[in-house]
């Protein structure tokens, strides 16, 4: 690993006012150490934030507020959550190992890097890494790449599960500027798509830094399921999952929200489908056709196919998880 | 009676391991673990083109961090001795020039070694170097370079083919697998330390300090007595650490550069492509029968990658030729060179992947003739002679595991026709397969040192790389001897302790097992000469009418008056007493053929919308001979069973043809099995003792449990959902996508 200062702010106002391009926040560290020990990240400073962010998840006027540097074992195991936001939960608890969420922040988590092999082998093209190097999975191992939303600049998916409930939850993640002012961003328009620029993973201000993430009330607490379909069951990222929650009316869908994970550059929501379901009663027959209208959205490599008709299964099985949750 | 007439009285052994204290604690040490005054750091670099050659390296930058002792490269290493000459390479064994060399084989060959006070520093430098290469074409495409490699018959043809080609039911089909990897959980890694010019410690991770000894020794054209190899724990090896790697080498050229001891341990990465894998494979199995069932004939072909540098071959074809009776038969086998790391053996090297092909033939045979899978296997076992040899089995109870794993599962409980049984939206279905590998023995020798409080230590240059074989030997010991288990002590992993083969192919135990007898008799017939100075009676003494206690000596022909060692010892004027004897396979390996057995019984469900594969059940009943102990060898088991789980399921390391390399190095990525993949796996044994193979009765157990395990899986996923599966892993899009 590169040689590299340590500083250790107290306050949101130093660390955001310490932070430059060749620095970089820890938090717990659980992906940024391994980036520098691979020499995939180099930054010269690293700013340890852990004494400088909120460790506490507070209901608000309007839904909660999770500091953004709660553990990820804590939010999982966490009342409010359960109660209220349980999809959290779900999707918190599909990823990494106990050890790893013992560790990781919030903010981190949202800000992990692609798990891409060619992203992490600095012997191998990839635009992510390197810009203007190419993309090599594109021509090489697609099977863990993305079916929709790619580009042949860059065809890596976001590893992160719990990302697919904050996104199908419609949540805020709450920053600071340089000007030290909260200000948020929609959880959809944060993480972005490859464009020219694959380099960057979301519209994160440079040197900003995430305070909390923030989740606005919702009826989704009775019916939500977060499914996650692996090459083992547990610590693997995902092939594909879905974060699906229907708000009921008897048997009729008042509102439904879809969003996976492992098919896209970033948390991916399927409108059309969550339209289609709205109103429909919430049957087999009408999971299969909101399946159908997501099938028809993909665009799937050469070499990874067979995502589609397992996003498939997976659809109708977390729609149908739903019912009996 | 057999060759041993060894007293068998099954004995409590308490639980628990001898090292298990050393190891929870911290207090037993691992390779990389040894604090040695005025150690350095070296991090190897690996080339980035998987062939062509070397035009340049740059090491300037390296060399300006600070810290940074050296940098080696072809250009400037030490000479190493056996590599100056390919006669000597050759004999050496070491197949790999490693830094003696501007060709490139694969990527990830070390290029460069970086060597500096602290491993940061040596890390950060090694980033620093740049080679620039002459690229050429590699080959790293097995499935396309196999069909270019002509195959050629491996052991002897029997019958002919001719002879069933009008059988009433024929079955032929090809097999495929993935490469795998060993990935222990400690990482290779050696401290080299010379002494002078002529004299070196190794601190080494793996399977066999004398088989690096004598490597080493060959390299370097020092003599074997003058290096020394610790090994004390290993932490895991899987077949990795049977074979010396570049690690070992390289950190003797730096330690001799610098004259400093020099700490070289792979990173997990390095650990991907520099220490062997299981090869990727392709087989293509022709199987006949008559409409009762009865075998008429096989035609088992195989072909597997190997590296341009070092032809390994494994038997995948072998287990076709022991395990049922064939009268025709016909076996053909190549190897294919690629420009990847050399792969070697692998937990059931051969048998393992040779089996998958031979079980999944059998099964899809039962379901043409339309008769029970299990019963089909009962009909055609050949549990007297082995088919090949024609020697009669020393013994061979696998009809028996067959039938003992059956129960346990409730295998009459099962719909005979496959795709029938749902639960929701899960599909169960039930598997069976049989393993079977020879039961080895080789020469080993031992040694006792008792002292006056009648405690002992028994030793050996044998390792235990996790397996329990320091605690079997406390049990054999105390059954032989008599002295409690408390008063055994072990010593393993050691180059001057009496030399031992290494531990792999199952045949630690069964190998070491004789040498401690031997050594158990050495130190009875030691003490009865002893004894006969104080009661000449004992001049007759045989080892069997002797009996130990913690107390002392007694013998049957002098009533069994017990003489205390403290007399002995006092007596004597002695401070401790040794003892040191050798043991190994003899006439009966003549007379005999030896095979362990194992018969895997698995119960699978099948997601039909999403292709996930859940075990629900496994149980895996293994003729292991006598078990000296259950816990450990049942541990072997369970182990060997789930690492055959993430073959089947999971396991590829991934192969990019593009770019001429296995991708992916890390083990988030490389998807062995973890625990919530696999349900408690059920254990039992038949627990006959073999009276031939040595005198523990016992034969080796390290390698059936992952024999026959993958088909058992493979089958029951068929009879869950009628899909056959025939390529490795068997990931949730195969199962997806496979038409039924
Ligand atoms: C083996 C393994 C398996 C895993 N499996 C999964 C999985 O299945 N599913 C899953 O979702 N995740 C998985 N993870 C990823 C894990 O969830 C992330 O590593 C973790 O969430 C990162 O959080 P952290 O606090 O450790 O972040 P760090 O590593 O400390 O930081 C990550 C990045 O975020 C930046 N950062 C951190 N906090 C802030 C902040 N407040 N403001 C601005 N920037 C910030 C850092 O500068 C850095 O660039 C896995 C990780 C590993 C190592």
């Amino acid at each position: 690993m590169r040689p590299f200062t340590l500083q250790k702010p107290t306050t949101i106002g130093q660390a955001v006012s310490g932070k430059k391009e060749s620095a970089q926040f820890l938090a717990g560290g659980t992906n940024l150490l391994d980036l520098m020990k691979k020499h995939i990240s180099q930054p010269d400073r690293l700013l340890d934030i852990n004494s400088v962010l909120s460790e506490k998840i507070e209901s608000t006027a309007g839904g909660i507020r999770i500091g953004a540097n709660v553990r990820n074992s804590a939010a999982a195991a966490n009342e409010l959550i359960l109660s209220k936001f349980p999809l959290v939960s779900h999707a918190i608890l599909k990823g990494a190992s106990p050890q790893i969420r013992n560790m990781a922040s919030m903010a981190g988590n949202l800000l992990q890097r692609t798990r891409c092999p060619y992203f992490y082998d600095t012997s191998l093209p990839c635009n992510k890494r390197k810009a203007g190097s190419g993309c090599g999975a594109l021509k090489g191992e697609t099977r863990m790449a993305a079916i929709v939303g790619h580009n042949p600049q860059c065809v890596a998916v976001h590893p992160s599960d719990l990302c697919i409930a904050l996104s199908a939850l419609d949540a805020r993640v709450i920053i600071n500027g340089k000007d030290n002012k909260e200000t948020s961003i929609p959880f959809k328009d944060f993480h972005k798509l490859p464009g020219t620029n694959p380099e960057k993973d979301n519209n994160l201000p440079a040197n900003a830094i995430i305070t909390a993430i923030e989740i606005p009330s919702n009826p989704f607490n009775k019916n939500c399921s977060y499914l996650k379909l692996r090459d083992r069951e547990s610590y693997a990222f995902a092939l594909v999952s879905v974060a699906a929650a229907l708000q009921l009316n008897g048997n009729r869908i008042v509102e439904a929200r879809l969003a996976s994970g492992g098919v896209a550059h970033k948390p991916w929501r399927w409108y059309e489908a969550e339209k289609f379901l709205k109103g429909k009663t919430a049957d087999l027959s009408n999971f299969k056709q909101a399946a159908e209208i997501i099938a028809r959205e993909t665009h799937p490599l050469n070499g990874n196919e067979f995502k589609v008709p397992m996003l498939k299964g997976a659809i109708e099985v977390a729609l149908q998880n739903c019912l009996t949750a | 009676m057999g060759f041993f007439k060894r007293k068998h009285e099954p004995k409590k052994v308490p639980e628990g391991r001898v090292e298990g204290f050393y190891k929870v604690t911290g207090s037993g040490k691992y390779a990389a673990e040894y604090k040695l005054e005025n150690v350095c750091y070296a991090v190897l670099v690996g080339s980035t083109i998987a062939a062509g050659e070397i035009v340049d390296i740059n090491t300037d930058n390296a060399k300006d961090i600070e810290g940074v002792l050296d940098v080696l490269t072809h250009r400037n290493r030490p000479q190493i001795p056996a590599f100056a000459d390919e006669a000597k390479a050759k004999r050496a064994g070491f197949s790999l020039p490693v830094l003696h060399t501007n060709k490139i084989f694969f990527r990830g060959q070390p290029v460069a070694l970086v060597i500096a006070e602290t491993l940061e520093d040596a890390n950060y430098a090694a980033s620093l170097v740049t080679v620039s290469y002459k690229t050429d074409q590699a080959k790293v495409d097995f499935d396309k370079e196999h069909a270019t490699v002509p195959i050629a018959a491996t052991g002897k043809e029997r019958g002919s083919m001719d002879a069933w080609s009008n059988a009433p039911h024929i079955r032929e089909q090809a097999y495929t697998i993935r490469n795998q990897v060993h990935n222990p959980m400690e990482m290779h890694a050696t401290i080299a330390v010379w002494d002078g010019d002529k004299k070196l410690k190794l601190y080494d991770k793996n399977q066999g300090v004398n088989n690096v000894q004598q490597t080493i020794s060959r390299l370097f054209d020092i003599p074997p007595a003058n290096i020394e190899v610790f090994s004390e724990y290993v932490g895991g090896g899987f077949g990795s650490g049977l074979k010396v790697w570049s690690n070992v080498p390289l950190a003797i050229m730096a330690a001799k550069q610098v004259n400093r001891p020099v700490k070289l341990m792979l990173t997990r990465p390095q650990m991907f492509t520099l220490v062997g894998y299981r090869p990727q494979s392709w087989q293509n199995v022709r199987i006949g029968a008559d409409a009762n069932g009865k075998f008429l004939g096989i035609l088992h072909q195989a072909k597997h990658g190997t590296s341009v540098f070092d032809n390994y071959g494994e038997g995948i074809t072998r287990i076709s030729r022991l395990v049922y009776n064939f009268g025709n038969l016909k076996t053909e086998s190549a190897t294919v060179p690629l420009n990847l790391g050399a792969p070697t053996w692998m937990r059931g090297p051969g048998d393992c992947t040779g089996a998958f092909a031979l079980e999944s033939a059998i099964d899809e045979l039962s379901y043409d003739i339309k008769k029970d899978p299990l019963q089909l296997r009962l009909d055609n076992l050949a549990v007297i002679n082995d088919p090949d040899t024609g020697k009669p089995w020393s013994t061979n109870f696998l009809n028996e595991c067959m039938t003992k794993g059956a129960e346990m599962i409730n295998w009459k409980s099962r719909n005979p026709l496959p795709a029938q049984t749902k639960e929701g939206e899960w599909m169960i279905g039930y598997g069976v397969a049989n393993g079977m590998w020879f039961a080895g023995r080789s020469k080993a020798s031992a040694s006792i040192i008792m002292q006056k409080d009648g405690s002992i230590t028994v030793q050996t240059a044998m390792t235990d790389i996790g397996t329990g074989t320091g605690t079997g030997m406390q049990n054999i010991a105390h059954l032989e001897l008599g002295i409690s288990h408390d008063k055994i002590r072990i010593k393993l992993g050691n180059s001057n302790l009496p030399a031992a083969p290494s531990q792999g192919g199952s045949t630690g135990l069964s190998t070491i097992s004789g040498a401690v007898a031997a050594v158990c008799d050495a130190l009875k017939m030691k003490l009865a000469g002893y004894a006969s100075l104080q009661d000449a009676i004992y001049k007759d003494a045989k080892p069997e009418s002797i009996v130990l206690s913690d107390s002392g000596i007694a013998y049957q022909q002098a009533g069994n008056h017990l003489i205390s060692f403290d007399k002995i010892f006092s007596k004597e004027n002695l401070q401790t007493i040794e003892v040191e004897a050798s043991s190994g396979p003899g006439e009966e390996r003549q007379k005999y053929a030896f095979c362990s057995g194992a018969s895997h019984f698995c119960k699978v469900r099948v997601h039909t919308k999403t292709g996930k594969v859940k075990i629900d059940r496994h149980v895996c009943v293994v003729d292991a001979g006598y078990v000296v102990n259950k816990l450990a060898a049942a541990n072997q088991v369970s182990g060997a069973a789930v690492g055959g789980i993430g073959m089947t399921l999971s396991e590829e390391q991934v192969v990019d043809s593009t770019h001429g390399c296995f991708i992916g190095g890390d083990l988030a990525g490389y998807h062995f099995a973890v625990n919530a993949d696999a349900p408690i796996i059920e254990v039992d044994f038949i627990n006959k003792i073999d009276p031939n193979i040595n005198p523990s009765g016992a034969k080796g157990v390290g390698e059936v449990g992952i024999i026959g395990a993958a088909a058992a899986i493979a089958n029951a996923i068929f009879h869950a959902t009628g899909k056959r599966l025939r390529d490795l892993p068997i990931t949730p899009d195969k199962v997806l996508l496979a038409k039924s």
